[in-house]
């Protein structure tokens, strides 16, 4: 059975990718067949849902996020806590690349729940500002966004109103600044450019001359 | 002699907590211990035998792979992701690179997933195994180790013969597993497959597994000592366990017949009969039990793949520099954890704007503060083990 791939098995791919395409173009106007499980969302927390890649996206406003997440878990059964994290959208990046178009200065927490009997999930999403953000926590809701929370604390600097205990979880205590923030250099690579960028790394303290000094070594080790 | 009797009255109906006066102390458990499975500490306040308000303390293994993933390329995060559960490597490939196979709007070829499915339920195995054989001998049982030990090493051979790996496979690419033919500095063309004689050794070595699987349930399943250490002990509500997070074998040991396997379309498992194994009363020992359930469910889903394999190109036609374009989606996958995932926001270039790592492991052990309120001593140790984590799949 252990058959290898051939011309024709290239020639197949490529047919494939063609109806692949074909079908993309026919399918466009149908909505998504999760569309109206994400707008039965949004209707019910009170929200705007769209389904971006298979994934049901449901954006509240910062100030309904613990109304709209205990709706969920009550009325719809989404009692599954799964994670809780932000993005940092910036235009100006420290690392990385930044996306080809201007984008707004923001960050957005994002909480995804789902239920665990149909395997229905959504990702709750919502917009704070860049400067002192807050929100109010979910762990009167999900006892599992305790560490969530605390991990998005110490890594986007995001204040959650009465958490528990808001305390660094990976971090030493002593750390300053907030590492998934695009602003946050990646400070091993301040001191020391990638390696791999050039072939061969200049020797410290010498170049050719150890180079040609190592180089009858490699080949007669015994001198 | 003259036994007062009143006295061994007294002496048989008291007990030791009610009589001792204890005073209340901190136990410190790690970060070096071996039933930590890496690097956890626990910070217990005990009094007497019973330990209060347990706060575990991680990040001893946290290396920052949200942050390293925005500077590397597609390819190269599936060498870091390798790392997350080392258990099962392989398996934490497999929902990263859907993701990024679902916004470049690829699609598989069917050999290619079949090679997929089949290794990710051999990453299971040999992960269940290593419980099968430290679960019991951290309760003290060394035998069950050697017997499951065993059979984990067949199994990893046969992914070491696919892949180049034990541990870190790093077989997939972005729209199939690794290339059919030689790449990069290579200019000899090198077809690759599966190696010959792969599928009949694997069909021996889920026998094998079954028989081991018989084994160690006559070892363990009847030991009295083990019944003990862990029926009752640590029992879990499903409710509790779906706020927290908690999923996969420790959700499914609570009764919750749900497994991502059935519910998501990330692998054609739907093209194939196995069951969910559930526990009944969410303790130590049915997520014991649940395991060596479903490494038999895993067998039997290797077992259909094998007989159904078909032949066909390994890869999508994709470019050598591939550019993920813009968009956000969210894929899990059910690993030998439990619910792993990566939400993944692309902008358009050859490495991801942000990548969260949602892992099965931090999840469960954020139930440790709940689950260990009150629990004896050495039950911190039963109910640690009972979970299966892995310090890696923690920290990230």
């Amino acid at each position: 059975m252990t058959s290898s791939p051939s011309e024709t098995a290239n020639g197949e791919t490529e047919a494939a990718e063609a109806d692949a395409d074909a079908a993309v173009e026919a399918a466009t106007p149908e909505p998504h067949p999760l569309q109206e499980f994400a707008d039965h969302v949004a209707a019910t927390v009170g929200g705007e849902g769209a389904v971006v890649f298979d994934t049901v996206k449901v954006e509240v406003d910062s100030g309904d996020w613990v109304s709209a997440l205990t709706t969920a878990r009550d009325e719809m059964g989404l009692i599954f806590f799964s994670w809780l994290s932000a993005t940092d959208w910036s235009s100006e990046v420290q690392v990385g690349d930044p996306y080809p178009e201007a984008v707004e200065d923001r960050i957005e927490v994002l909480a995804t729940v789902g239920d665990i009997s149909e395997g229905r999930r959504v990702t709750f999403s919502t917009t704070l500002g860049k400067d002192s953000p807050s929100i109010s926590s979910l762990v009167g809701v999900y006892a599992g966004a305790n560490w969530h929370e605390r991990e998005a604390h110490e890594m986007f600097g995001i204040d959650f109103e009465g958490h528990p205990n808001l305390a660094h979880l990976y971090l030493p205590d002593a750390f300053v600044g907030n590492p998934l923030r695009k602003s946050f250099p990646l400070l091993t690579r301040e001191v020391k450019p990638w390696p791999g960028t050039v072939d061969v790394e200049a020797m410290p303290g010498g170049g050719d001359e150890e180079e040609s000094a190592d180089g009858p070594s490699e080949e007669n080790p015994e001198a | 002699m003259v036994v007062d009797q009143d006295l061994v009255r007294h002496l048989s109906e008291s007990s030791v907590s009610v009589e001792l006066q204890t005073e209340e102390m901190t136990l410190n458990i790690g970060p070096q211990h071996p039933s930590t499975h890496g690097v956890l500490r626990l910070v217990a306040r005990v009094d007497g035998e019973r330990a209060f308000d347990v706060q575990p303390v991680i990040g001893y293994m946290h290396r920052g792979y949200e942050k390293l993933s925005e500077v590397r390329t597609y390819p190269q995060i599936t060498t870091l992701i390798n790392r997350i559960d080392w258990v099962a490597g392989y398996a934490n490939e497999i929902p990263f690179v859907v993701a990024a196979e679902k916004l470049l709007g690829l699609e598989v070829p069917e050999r290619a997933q079949y090679i997929r499915l089949i290794l990710t339920e051999m990453a299971r195995i040999s992960s269940h195994l290593i419980f099968m054989a430290s679960y019991p001998l951290e309760l003290g049982a060394a035998t069950p180790l050697f017997f499951a030990l065993r059979e984990r090493e067949r199994v990893l051979d046969l992914l070491e013969g696919v892949t180049g790996g034990r541990f870190h496979p790093n077989f997939n690419r972005i729209g199939g597993v690794k290339p059919a033919y030689g790449s990069g500095s290579s200019t000899r063309k090198v077809i690759q497959d599966l190696p010959a004689g792969f599928l009949a050794a694997t069909r021996e070595a889920m026998d094998r597994v079954l028989e081991a699987v018989e084994e160690l349930e006559l070892l363990v399943a009847d030991n009295e000592i083990i019944l003990a250490r862990t029926k009752g002990i640590g029992v879990l509500p499903a409710d509790v366990a779906a706020a927290y997070g908690v999923s996969g074998p420790n959700l499914r040991a609570s009764g919750v017949a749900f497994d991502l396997r059935k519910v998501e379309d990330y692998l054609p498992y739907h093209l194939f009969d196995f069951e969910i194994p559930t526990g009944e009363n969410g303790d130590c020992w049915d997520r014991w039990h649940v395991r060596l359930l479903e490494i038999r469910q895993s067998v039997r889903i290797v077992q259909q793949a094998i007989d159904g394999i078909p032949s066909g190109p390994l890869q999508a036609k994709v470019p050598k520099i591939i550019k993920v374009p813009q968009g956000e989606t969210y894929v899990r996958a059910e690993n030998p954890k439990g619910e792993m995932g990566y939400y993944l926001v692309s902008n358009g270039n050859q490495g991801p704007y942000r990548l969260k790592i949602r892992s099965a492991s931090f999840s469960n052990i954020s139930i440790l503060p709940w689950i260990l309120e009150g629990v004896l001593v050495p039950d911190i140790i039963a109910i640690l083990g009972s979970l299966d984590f892995v310090l890696g799949d923690v920290d990230r």
